[in-house]
This record gives C-alpha cells, sequence and structure tokens, in this order.
C-alpha cells in the first residue's frame, strides 16, 4: 500500500479516535446495552466513575430539574442504603440549573456539566438506571420519581433477588 | 462408471488442497494487516506527537496529608488543554506512590506559559485550590514534566509545583 493511502487510512483513524473523545449526550440506552462510561464530580466528596462500580449492581437516580430537591429522594436513599447488604450501589446526578442547589444527601451526588468531558448526559432524565455488575443497563424506568418509586422498589427487590433477569420497566 | 468414481475420489483431495491454499492465503492476509497495523501506529506516533513538539504532563502526590485533589485543569497560553476529575480509588493509587499520567500535548518550541489548577479539600474538609503558573521553555526536545502535590507540614498546608523530567 503507498505512503498516501496509508495517510489517508492514519487521519481517518485519527478523526474517528478524536470523534470518540468527547462523550455526547445520549437518549438512546436501552435495557441490555453497556452503559458507556463517565467520571462525574460530586458535590459531596470524591467524584464517582462508572467503570470502577463495576462487580456490584448499581442504581443511578438521574434527577430532572431540581432545587434542593432533598425531599423526593429520601425514599431512593433508603431504598439504596437498605439494599448496601446486597451489593447495592446508589448514586444521584445532579444537573444545576440557574441558581438551584443540589441535595443534600449521604450518597453521592454527582454534578453533571458539560465543561468537564469525562461525563455524559442522560436526556431521558428523569430516570432510575439498574446497571448489573457487568456494566449493563438492565432496567430502566423513567419518568416522575414521586410517582415511579412504587415501581422502582418492586423492580429493585425482585432484579437484586432474581439477578439479571432481562425485564424491561418503562 | 470408472471415470465417475476416480471423480468422486479425487473431488476430497481437491477440496482440501483448495482449503489448504485459502488458509495460506488468510495467513498471508493477516500478517500483512498485522505489518499495516504497526505501520499505521508508529506513524500516527510521529504524526500525532513528534518529539519535536511533544509535552508530557505528570502528576504525583507526596503524602497528600493535608490536601486530596478532586479535579485539575492545566491551561497552556490561557487555553485548556489537560482536564482530569479524581475518584477515590485515584487517590489512593496516589497516596501509595503513583505517577499520574495527565495527558501529551503539543506544543511549538518556544516559551509558553503553563497554569495548572488543582482543586480539592484539605484535611478540615474545606474546600481548597492549589494553582502553579510559569513560563516553560519548549526546546526540540520532548518536554516531560511532573506537578507534584507536596504537603507543608509548618503551614498544615499543601503546594502544587511543577518540575521537568
Amino acid at each position: 500500500m503507498g505512503y498516501l493511502a496509508r495517510y489517508v487510512v492514519l487521519i481517518l483513524l485519527s478523526c474517528a479516535s478524536w470523534a470518540g473523545e468527547t462523550i455526547e449526550p445520549t437518549n438512546s440506552l436501552r435495557p441490555g446495552d453497556l452503559v458507556p462510561d463517565f467520571t462525574l464530580p460530586a458535590v459531596n466528596g470524591f467524584g464517582q466513575r462508572l467503570a470502577e462500580a463495576r462487580g456490584a449492581p448499581l442504581m443511578i437516580v438521574w434527577l430532572g430539574r431540581c432545587d434542593e430537591c432533598s425531599e423526593t429522594l429520601v425514599r431512593y436513599q433508603l431504598l439504596a442504603e437498605s439494599l448496601a447488604m446486597d451489593g447495592l450501589k446508589g448514586w444521584f446526578v445532579w444537573t444545576p440549573e440557574g441558581k438551584d442547589q443540589p441535595p443534600k444527601m449521604r450518597l453521592p451526588v454527582l454534578k453533571y456539566e458539560p465543561r468537564w468531558n469525562q461525563g455524559w448526559q442522560f436526556e431521558g432524565r428523569p430516570a432510575v438506571l439498574l446497571i448489573d455488575p457487568d456494566g449493563e443497563l438492565d432496567h430502566l424506568i423513567t419518568g416522575d420519581l414521586d410517582d415511579n418509586y412504587p415501581e422502582t422498589e418492586k423492580v429493585l427487590m425482585r432484579w437484586l433477588s432474581l439477578g439479571r433477569d432481562g425485564q424491561i420497566s418503562e | 462408471m470408472r471415470l465417475l468414481l476416480i471423480i468422486a475420489l479425487l473431488l476430497p483431495q481437491l477440496s482440501l488442497a483448495e482449503d489448504a491454499a485459502v488458509r495460506k492465503e488468510v495467513l498471508a492476509a493477516k500478517e500483512t494487516v498485522l505489518e499495516l497495523n504497526r505501520d499505521l501506529y508508529e506513524l500516527e506516533r510521529e504524526l500525532l506527537s513528534p518529539a519535536t513538539t511533544r509535552a508530557a504532563f505528570n502528576l504525583t502526590l507526596n503524602h497528600g496529608e493535608y490536601f486530596e485533589p478532586l479535579s485539575i485543569e492545566i491551561s497552556v497560553d490561557d487555553e485548556l488543554k489537560v482536564q482530569h476529575l479524581y475518584t477515590e480509588r485515584q487517590v489512593k493509587a496516589l497516596r501509595m506512590g503513583a505517577v499520574q499520567p495527565l495527558g501529551d500535548i503539543n506544543l511549538a518550541p518556544g516559551k509558553h506559559s503553563v497554569r495548572a489548577v488543582v482543586r480539592g479539600v484539605d484535611h478540615l474538609g474545606q474546600g481548597r485550590e492549589l494553582s502553579v503558573t510559569e513560563m516553560v521553555n519548549k526546546t526540540s526536545k520532548p518536554l516531560i514534566t511532573e506537578l507534584v502535590i507536596v504537603d507543608r507540614d509548618d503551614l498544615q498546608s499543601a503546594r502544587v509545583q511543577l518540575k521537568y523530567w
């Protein structure tokens, strides 16, 4: 293969790798998908990286508009804490808007900010993502967090007791 | 009839010979692909980060009793070049002596203003920001730097320094 052809292939490869560096917002996650890795800063401690949470089931509550919405999240926090014995980890992801203040929680509250290129935004929020120990999305529950709490609790208990069952809850 | 029998006996042999030829071709093609990959890798390294413009940044944490990093941002000539968010596991690794490669950038030979801002928390849990700004002279050789977060026992504080390898 000539030098020119190799150069063209190289440029194409480079473009592909540069494109891969920017993590785009996603709303196309479906149960069964491998959840793209991210690292987000936390408002209450160290940042969290999804890849480091592998090996344990993870519940991510991706918040919609939230200004000190701790009351809404308390039930989710208690649920995650009560199931910590089963290895469950729980994170909240908060996106500040205007002068919104973050919720004050014991679990990590991650802050999405576009300036950090190691993160991505989930456009289908508010949503609860149940991610299995291999990093695959097992359940996606979208919609109002107050309304969806009973459904989340039911799905979560069944999910942890049966392991991956591949059922979809939306 | 005999002819048909001979053909029937020879057909599997022919097929085996064809298979062997195809296998050889596949093997040759694989070797070519591997060779091409090696060439592309070398070319990529030379084009994307040639030694004359290569500048590498690393970070280490010396003790880390008075400061834990949560994020770092490095700007060169007021342009943000490198950023990183730390997890607890990464900070533990830094405390154990890990050297973190923050990234390689391309920097033309000459003088450049390098500014690093490390945000984190101090030993009392209060938010703190350490920063260092230096004029760096990039020659035609690779520039390899290390940002070191050092404890200052006398002030129960920490500072960040830029070292050159």
